[in-house]
Parts: structure tokens; sequence; C-alpha cells
């Protein structure tokens, strides 16, 4: 077999980092130009691979298999279908703009660099692989990195206490995670990690409902934990708030994707009893994300903490997704992950620029930025606009299909309607709350001369995430297309009577009357 | 249909613009608006090309690409070209391009004058959207474009702390609206299973009862959209304040157009509404109608009377819609574009030559320094209280009869009073700027606006003059009425005959209303209203406190849960919890240190009392 091009995306980061140990630390300009170079290759080989990618084909593209200890069945094995190939793209852009950012870094340079190239390395790896060990693996090569950096390279005076909360909140959700993985392995009696494999045989040989029973919310609550499911969730917006802006992009934007991907990949094809038993549950948690922790957002005086609970808030909307268990809710769901990746990673890296320039995100100290900072201003008007669900960007298209998705089961109803108030009017007060007090009114005479973003280096990233969230939100059915098929096939694994075609039966609107809040 | 290209090229003009503009010409004022002139003028043109060419109402009306498709959610990339968009395009692309002609002057000086164009362009893009979609989620999606733009031109000059306020408020409360309006798209697409508006009509023509119980919730959650964008009762707020944007933007967007789609959006989805809905929205429409009307007499901004009144005339056309008259509604929106655009770049031209004084007890006389203005402002009044032959005369008088028609006698009563009222505060205005002594320095040395900026006045004036009559109401009669017959150009003029109570009682209010006003301020230096009305003047002045009473509950309620809910995260999931762990850890951590005291005779008494455990254990037993 020859080498997938998958390979090269996941192991180039991983070379030069090993690569850039041999380079002296003092040879900042080289540095740069590898980590640089390392992330552009795969990024351009991700676009072509996504260009090359063939729609309306069931099943994975690109794979490339090694056994590797055979007694056990695991392998390296990478591939894409429609699940993850919109995620890899998705998350080898961020990855090269979280570089691009990286010039805010100016102690320990080479460390950094390397952390952040395993970090990337181990993210890709995470959403290429097919085999549960390496899946796993690469995902813990990326975790353990942002622990470091958030401890290192952190800001803020509560930069400990945030290390300490992510370590061990992430840790734990981790290691619920493995947990539960092994189970699967053990209880599958397949003996193989190889995913594809395992799906083909549990599809044959159901696991039994109660070893289902005790597996899958160990994998719900772990993957979840990693995901900032509500109540799980304060980690996040402290450790984004103190972490350096490249590392904030990388795990909001895209690590944190993988417990995500995780239930839709593994937890909900071959768990499908527990799943639907399950599901309701997650429907009321997910408005714990989309309306509590969007309230506590509107309640945050510091910008970044701000962002931080909106990226808690929209995993709400990626779990509504996933709840409803049919083909439009997942795709919606798959689709946020895509869009918020880039929206987050867009979103801290703007901070992260106003924070280099002004040594502050207190809202309350900011305020006119749009007059000194016109690029970086509108750019940061242009994400919380599609922070706060604006047609044209892809967000958008990401949260009104799960509510289309989530309003064809009758009993998730009145969860879709509040997830709704989330979307529209929660997140736009704290959204326009934080332009009207971040860009617009008067410029204190202290911001006044602030150096904008003008050349085109500086320019690159925001405009590259920008770009993207505008070009799927303008056409999603570049996504939507090669995500729908394989999506159909976990839907139908998940949830066999879910896929019901047509709208609902007249006869059911009685249920969507008592459905309705008075 | 023929030529089925020009709507999308019409459609995609200005957002080339918009995109051109904000890529390369951001720094060359000039270039820029001459750009998004020629955008929005050539889709004008265009349009008229395309409806010369296929008639009001085209064959196959419908063009779409596919945009959205996943298992049951079908959404297009859809136009809709009949009588009803077609009309609307006219509107957008013939007063919009009047206003961004007038605006390239109006915004000579500002620097941020490509900017400015900038938005015009999207929001035009916006619009013509929203005319043109042919099914909900298309129409959604430039529904929240346009709230997006006017978000944009509200806080056009964003430095003013009330104009950033102004833009967020508007933006809240719009998306208040399309917080029911999305609901009510999903109810009717979980009901019925499509998004396309035809598809729709369609199914609920062949079975009337297709919504079933739910048929009341749903139209009136899709009217929650209507009632944040045409800014009706109680989501009106937001209008008044938004004439903190540029005066052209206030013609444009909180007048002729965007506030309008509300009722564009009602009459193109008719169909979904019952007798139930329709009923409730007949009365919110006449709600407005008449609370707006009673703002209108005691404010002092010369942008914020017009504003209430064009809440208060929206009030009518939401109003004539729950009253079964589409045609009437869509009648009166057309002409209210003309002249209310007219009265807003009236109004603008007079700001101008008082640099930038709003207050109308500043001005006086100016009928003498700003003739031109003084007429076409003139003329924006008198056809927008109604007196004949100007175009609001007609529409007005449709409304009126219709009330009549479907015997509801007592929103016919608050038309006539409101009609009455609308008389009354716009020549209250109209005396009090152009009559009277100069009551400032300012109106002293007034002068008259610049060529660029008095053509598209004369334009509009033209259309708000014969609007009435030119063939308007045939079009959208033909689009809502089978069997609908073409009125010549006589028949027309004498249209209003047909139903002589309602036309001689809303001429005698006008009239009686411009008299009142005459009297009480043809030379009055101050209000002599407060004086004789005492507290309602109070009240009408401070907008009967509804923004107080917002700010107090809706807004505090938020807040509050807000803030409990942070509270919370702080010291519950934040401290409590994990300080939980935390401590717990940390009490173990300093329990197991106590065994390690590093004292080897501790440490032998602990291996001696192992060992004896561990023989106790495998001995003893």
């Amino acid at each position: 077999m020859t080498t997938s091009i998958l390979t090269y995306i996941l192991g180039i980061p991983l070379l030069a980092a090993v690569l850039l140990v041999f380079v002296p630390g003092n040879y900042r300009v080289i540095i740069r130009a590898i980590a640089l170079a390392a992330t552009l290759v795969p990024m351009v080989l991700a676009i072509k691979m996504f260009c090359q990618f063939v729609t309306g084909h069931v099943g994975y593209q690109f794979e490339q298999q090694i056994p590797w200890v055979e007694s056990l069945g695991m392998s390296y094995h990478v591939g894409v279908d429609g699940l993850n190939v919109g995620l890899v793209l998705m998350g080898a852009i961020v990855a090269f703009a979280a570089a691009c950012c990286s010039w805010e870094i100016q102690t320990r340079e080479k460390e950094f660099y390397i952390l952040l190239l395993v970090m990337t390395g181990g993210i890709l790896g995470a959403f290429a692989s097919l085999d549960l060990f390496f899946f796993y693996a690469f995902h813990e090569f990326a975790l353990v990195p942002t622990f470091i950096m958030i401890g290192v390279w952190g800001r803020s005076e509560r930069k400990n206490y945030a290390t300490f909360q992510i370590t061990i909140y992430l840790t734990i959700g981790a290691l619920l995670a493995l947990i539960g993985l092994i189970a699967l392995y053990i209880q599958s009696g397949a003996h193989t990690f190889d995913i594809p494999k395992l799906v083909e045989y549990i599809a044959a040989n159901p696991l039994a409902a109660k070893s289902q029973n005790f597996i899958f919310p160990l994998l719900l609550f772990g993957f979840g934990i990693l995901v900032s499911l509500w109540p799980f969730h304060s980690w996040a917006a402290l450790g984004y708030g103190a972490a350096p802006a490249p590392t904030a992009m990388l795990h909001a934007g895209v690590l944190k994707k993988f417990g995500l991907y995780g239930l839709i990949r593994v937890a909900l094809p071959l768990m499908p009893q527990a799943a639907q038993s399950w599901m309701q549950i997650l429907a009321w948690l997910c408005l714990g994300n989309i309306l509590y922790v969007g309230w506590v957002a509107m309640k945050q005086k510091n910008l970044n903490l701000l962002i931080g609970n909106s990226s808690v808030a929209h995993m709400g909307f990626i779990f509504l997704g996933i709840a409803s268990l049919n083909l439009i809710g997942v795709t919606g769901a798959v689709l946020v992950m895509i869009a918020h990746g880039f929206l987050a990673a867009l979103t801290f890296a703007l901070s992260g620029y106003i924070y280099q320039k002004t040594g502050t995100l207190q809202i309350s100290e900011l305020g006119g930025l749009c007059r000194p900072l016109r690029f970086i201003g509108v750019t940061l008007l242009m994400a919380a606009m599609a922070g706060c669900g604006l047609p044209g960007f892809a967000n958008f298209v990401g949260e009104v299909t799960v509510f289309f998705g989530a309003w064809q089961v009758p009993s998730l109803r009145v969860v879709t309607v509040l997830a709704v108030w989330g979307a529209l009017i929660i997140g736009a007060v704290y959204m326009t709350r934080a332009v009207r007090n971040v860009l617009h009114g008067p410029v204190p005479e202290k911001w006044s001369k602030l150096a904008d973003a003008t050349d085109v280096w500086r320019k690159l990233p925001y405009a590259l995430l920008l770009v993207s969230l505008l070009v799927f939100g303008f056409v999603p059915s570049l996504l939507t297309d090669k995500i729908v098929p394989d999506a159909k096939k976990m839907v139908q694994m998940a949830n066999p009577v879910s896929d019901k075609p047509g709208a609902v039966a007249v006869s059911e609107i009685p249920n969507l009357k008592s459905a309705l809040p008075n | 249909m023929k030529y089925e290209i020009l709507p999308w090229i019409i459609l995609f003009l200005p957002l080339l613009a918009t995109a051109v503009i904000t890529l390369f010409t951001l720094r060359c004022r000039t270039k820029s608006s001459l750009i998004s002139i020629s955008a929005v003028v050539t889709g004008f043109v265009l349009t008229i090309v395309f409806i010369a060419v296929n008639g009001w109402h085209p064959v196959a009306s419908e063009t779409a690409v596919n945009w959205l498709s996943i298992g049951d959610l079908h959404a297009d990339f859809g136009l809709k070209l009949d009588a009803l968009s077609m009309m609307m395009m006219l509107i957008v692309t013939g007063v919009g391009g009047a206003i961004h002609i007038y605006s390239y002057s109006y915004m000579d000086e500002d620097a941020g004058k490509a900017r400015f164009f900038a938005f015009m362009s999207l929001f035009t893009f916006s619009m013509l959207g929203i005319v043109m979609s042919n099914n909900f989620l298309m129409m959604f999606i430039f529904w929240e474009l346009v709230g997006v733009s006017s978000y944009l031109l509200i806080g056009f000059w964003f430095e003013k702390p009330s104009a950033g306020d102004a833009a967020k408020k508007a933006f809240i409360t719009n998306r208040l609206g399309d917080f029911g309006f999305l609901l009510g798209i999903l109810m009717v697409w979980g009901i019925l299973g499509s998004l396309n508006f035809s598809t729709l009509q369609s199914s609920i023509v062949a079975n009337p009862a297709a919504l079933g119980t739910m048929a009341t919730i749903a139209g009136l959650l899709v009217f929650c959209g209507a009632m944040g964008k045409s800014a009706q009762f109680p989501l009106h707020v937001w209008l008044p304040d938004a004439m903190e944007g540029p005066t052209p933007v206030s013609a444009l967007i909180h007048a002729a157009t965007m506030v309008a789609a509300g009722v564009y959006m009602l009459c193109r989805t008719l169909f979904l509404f019952n007798a139930d809905a329709l009923h409730v929205i007949a009365y919110i429409g006449g709600f407005t109608a008449l609370l707006a009307a009673l703002m209108a007499v005691q404010q002092n901004d010369i942008k914020r009377i017009i504003a209430y009144s064009t809440l208060s005339q929206l009030g009518y056309m939401v109003m004539a819609v729950g009253l079964n008259g589409p045609t009437p509604a869509m009648f009166h929106l057309t002409t209210h574009a003309f002249f209310k655009a007219l009265l807003f770049l009236s109004a603008g031209s007079v700001i101008i030559g008082m640099h930038h004084e709003q207050d109308i007890w500043q001005m006086g006389n100016l009928r003498k320094k700003m003739p031109l203005t003084f007429w076409t402002f003139l003329i924006g009044a008198l056809a927008l209280s109604g007196i004949p032959p100007f175009s609001g005369f007609y529409s007005k008088d449709s409304i009126l009869a219709q009330c009549l028609e479907e015997k509801n006698y007592l929103l016919f009563g608050v038309a006539v009073f409101v009609a009455g009222l609308t008389a009354f505060y716009t020549f209250r205005l109209f005396f009090v700027v152009f009559f009277g002594k100069e009551k400032s320095d300012y109106a002293k040395h007034a002068h008259e606006s610049p060529l660029v900026m008095t053509l598209p006045l004369v334009a509009l004036a033209v259309f708000a003059a014969i609007g009435g009559f030119i063939g308007i109401a045939n079009n959208y009669g033909s689009q809502f009425v089978a069997e609908h017959e073409t009125l010549s150009l006589a028949q027309q003029v004498l249209e209003p005959l047909h139903a002589p109570v309602a036309m001689l009682i809303g001429i005698g209010v006008a009239l009686a209303g411009i008299f009142l006003a005459f009297s009480l301020y043809k030379n009055a230096g101050t209000d002599p209203l407060p004086a004789k009305l005492g507290g309602l003047a109070t009240a009408m002045k401070n907008k009967f406190y509804l923004d107080e009473i917002y700010e107090a509950t809706v807004i505090r309620l938020h807040d509050l849960i807000a803030t409990i809910c942070d509270m919370i995260d702080r010291w519950i999931v934040e401290g409590a919890c994990i300080g939980f762990v935390r401590g717990g850890t940390d009490l173990t951590g300093r329990a197991l240190r106590l065994v390690q005291t590093g004292n080897l005779q501790t440490y032998a008494f602990l291996f001696v009392l192992g060992v004896a455990l561990v023989l106790y254990f495998v001995l003893g037993k």
C-alpha cells in the first residue's frame, strides 16, 4: 500500500518537532521558519486531500494500514470519510494559523514551537486515526503539551490555578474515556482496535445491553468532559483565558472536537441501545451549555473569558445535534464542529493580538478599538457576528441545520425552542455587548496610537480563518455533500428507527402542542 | 422566463460592490461611492429591462440552484419573480438608487464615506434577497443580513456612545422577532415538510387544515419576525433610536425598505395565516398605528417625528394585511416608500442646512432659505397626511375602505383618528420648521443643499405626488386577486369614489388635523400643547415610558438570571466542587505526609508492625 497523504499530514509536524530539538535555541528565525513550513505543508496537503475526496462515496478514502501489535489487533490505520475529512482540513488550517500567531511568544521559543508541532501532529493524528489505540494515543500527544504551554507561557495571575484545573479535568475525562475504550475492546470480543472492523463486527454481534449500559456513560462523560459538557465546563473559559493565543486556538478550535468526534465515530454506532436511552439526558445537559453558560458569558468582564464561555456555549449546539440522532442533526453537529473550529481559533487569535498590544483584556479598560485597529477591529466584529449565528458564516449553516434536525424529534422540541433562544438572543446579547464595549464608543487616549496589523504576514492567519468561515458559509454543500452519506450510515447504525422519511406525520401534532411552553 | 440571468445579476451586483469596496477601494472615497451607486442604478435599469421582457407575471416564475440538501431538509437558493417581488425590486433599487445618489453629497465630508457605501450596498443586496427569495430559509438568511446591515449603519458613527447603544438595541430587538420567526419556520417545515413558498401554498390550498391545530400558533410565530423588522408593538422600541444613523440610512432602511420587509413577508406568506392569526395581526397593527401617532405628537427632533410617523404608517400596513387586504397594504407600502423617503431626505437637507441641528424648535422660517426643500417637504407632508391627489391619499383611502369592507368599525375608527393625528403632527413639524421666526442663529444662516441632493428629492417628489394612480395598485391587485380587472388611468384617479364614506371621512380628518396644526403652530415660538394636555403630553413625549418599563422588567430579569448563573459558576461549580476536590486531595496529602516522618525508628516500628500483621494473616488463620 502506498503511503497515504494523511501520513504526511500528521507526520510532517511530528518530524519537524524532532528536527527542532537539534536546532540551537538562538536561531530564532530558522526555528520559526521550520514551524511555519511544517504547518503550511500539511495545510496545503489537507486542502488537496479535501478537493480530491470523492463525494457521495460511503466509506474511507486515503486509507493506509500498517500492522503493529498483531496479537492485540493494533495497527497504524489512517483514513478519512465524510465525518472527519472536514475536521482534518479544519485542524490543518487552524494549526497553520496558530503557528503564524505564535509571534507573540518571546521567551523559550524553541520549546514552544516543539510543543506546538507535537500538538499539531497529535491533533491531526487523532482525527485521521482509524485505530482506537492510535486515536487515543494521538489525542494524549496533543493534550499534554496544552498543559505545559498554559503553565509556562500562560498569562494572567490565575495561570497556575487555570493550569491546575484544566489538567485535572482533562486528565479525568481522558481517563474515563480510556476505561470506556478498553472495556469496549474487551467486551466486544473482536480482538481488534481497528474501528472499521469493530463497527463491522458489532453490527453483526451487538454488545449486550448490560455492557452497553456501563460503557456508554463512561464514554459519554469522558468525552463530554473533554468537550466541556455542562456541568464539567468550568475549566474551559478559565484555561483559555490563561492560555497563550496559539494554544487556545488549537485547543478550543480543534482538540476539543476530539470528544465529539469520538462520540460520533465510536460511542454512537457501537452502542446504539445505550445511546438512545442517554440522548434525552444529553439534550437537557446541552441546554446547560447553551443557556446557562451563555448567561455566564453575559456577565464576563474579561474579553477572553467571554470568548471562552461563548465557545463552551457553542458546544451545546453540537451536543443537541448529536442528541437528535438523525441525519440532519448529526450532519449539523459535524458542520458546527468545523465552523466553530475556525471561529474559536479566529476569536482567540484576535484577542491575543489585542492583549499583545494593550496588555489587558479587561473589557472596561478597552473601547473604541475599531478606530486605531481597523483590520483587527473589523475582523473581530465579523467574528462576533459569526459567533451569534449570522448567515454567510459557516456557523449559521451548522446551527440552523442542528435546529432542523432536533425539531424532527418530537420529544426534543422544548429543548430546541430554548436552544434557539440561546442562539438568537443570548448569543446576540453578549456578542453585541462585547462589540459595543470593546470596538465601539470613544477611544481612550492611551489606545489611540495602537498599531494595527498592516503587512500581509500579520493579516494572513486572520484572513485565512475568516475566508474559511465565509467559504463554508456561502457554499455549505462543499461539506454537506461529503458528510451526508457517511452520517447516514452512522445514524442507521445508531438509531435504525429514526430514518423515517418525510416530515412529522400530522398525527403527531397533538404531541407537539404539549411540547410547547405555554 | 427570458433572460433568467438578469435577476441574479441584479441581486449580486451590490454584493460585488461591497466586496470590491471593502477589499480594494476603502481608501478612495469617490471611487467607492461611484461603485456602490452604479451597482444599484444598474440593478434598477436591469429590473426595468427584465419586466419589459417578461411582463409582471413570468410563466415560470422561479429560478433556483440547490444550496443545502440534507435528508428531508432541502433549501434552494432560489428567486421568485412575480408582480409582488418585482414591484419591491423596483422600490429597493429605484428609491434606493435615489437615496444612494443623495448620499454621495450628504456624506461628502465624512471620513468613512467608503465604508458607508460598502454598508449601503450590503444592505441593498440583503434587501433584494428578501424580496426575491422563494423559500423560508433563504428569506430568513437575508432577513438576518438585513438586520446586520441595519446594525452596521445605525452604528456607523460608532464612536458616539448613543449610536453604539442604538445599534445594539436594534439588533437585539430584531433578534427577538427572529426567534419567533425561526420557530415558525421550523414548525411549518415540521408539519408540511417543505420550505418553498409555492409548494407550501399549494399544499395549504389543497388542504386548508394541513397545519391542523397549530395553524394559529405557526402563523403568529412567523408574524413575530414581521413584528421585529417592521417594528410593531411591543418590539417597536428600536426604530426611533435607530435615527442615530446618518439620515440617508433612516430614509432607505428605516423608512422605505427594511422596515417594510415585515409587511412584504406577511403578504408573501399570506396563505399561512388563518382567521384567528389575521385578527391578532390586525389589532396589533392598529394599536401600533395609534400608539406611535400619539408619541409623534410631542417629539421635538425632526428625524424622530418622522420615525414615529413611520411606525404609525407601518401599523397601518400591518393592520391592512390583518384585514385581508394585501393589496392596500402593499399599495401603502409603495407610496409610503416614496413620500417617507422624500420626507427623510428633505429633513436631511434641512439638517445639513442647519449644520446638524435636529431640534425643530431651533429652526423656523426655512421656506425662504431653502425653497426647493420646502416644496419637496410640503409634497411629502401632503402625501403623508392623505390629501388628494397625492399618493398617500389613494393608499390610505384603500386601507380605510378595507376596514369598512371587513366591517371592522373599531379599527376603522382607530384608522380615522390616526389619520387625523398624522396630519396634525406632520404639519406641526412643517409649520414650526418652515414658518414663523428663525429660532436660532443657524436658522438665520441656513442654505439650500447642492444639486446632487435636491435632484433625488425632486424625483421622489414626483412619485410621491402621482404614485396613487400610475398602476401600482393594479399590479398588486393582479398578484392577490384571482380575477383582477386592470383599471385605466381615469378609473384609478376616481377609484376612491367607490367607497365615498371612507374617502370623505379620510379627507375631513386630514384637513381638520392640518387646520389644528396651523392654528396652534403658525407662529409658535414654543410648544403650546404641553400646557393644554398636561400629563398626557409628558407621557407622549416620554414614549409612554415603554423603554423604561422594558429596562426595568425584561432587561433586568435577563441580567438577574445571568448574574445568578455567574454566581453559581463562580461559587458552586468552580468554588465548591473544585474546591472540594482540591481540598480533599490536599487533605489526603497532608495526612499521608504525617506518615513520612523521616524518623528511622518510626519506619522500623511500622515495618515490624506490618510484618506482624502479615504473619498474623498468613499463619494465624
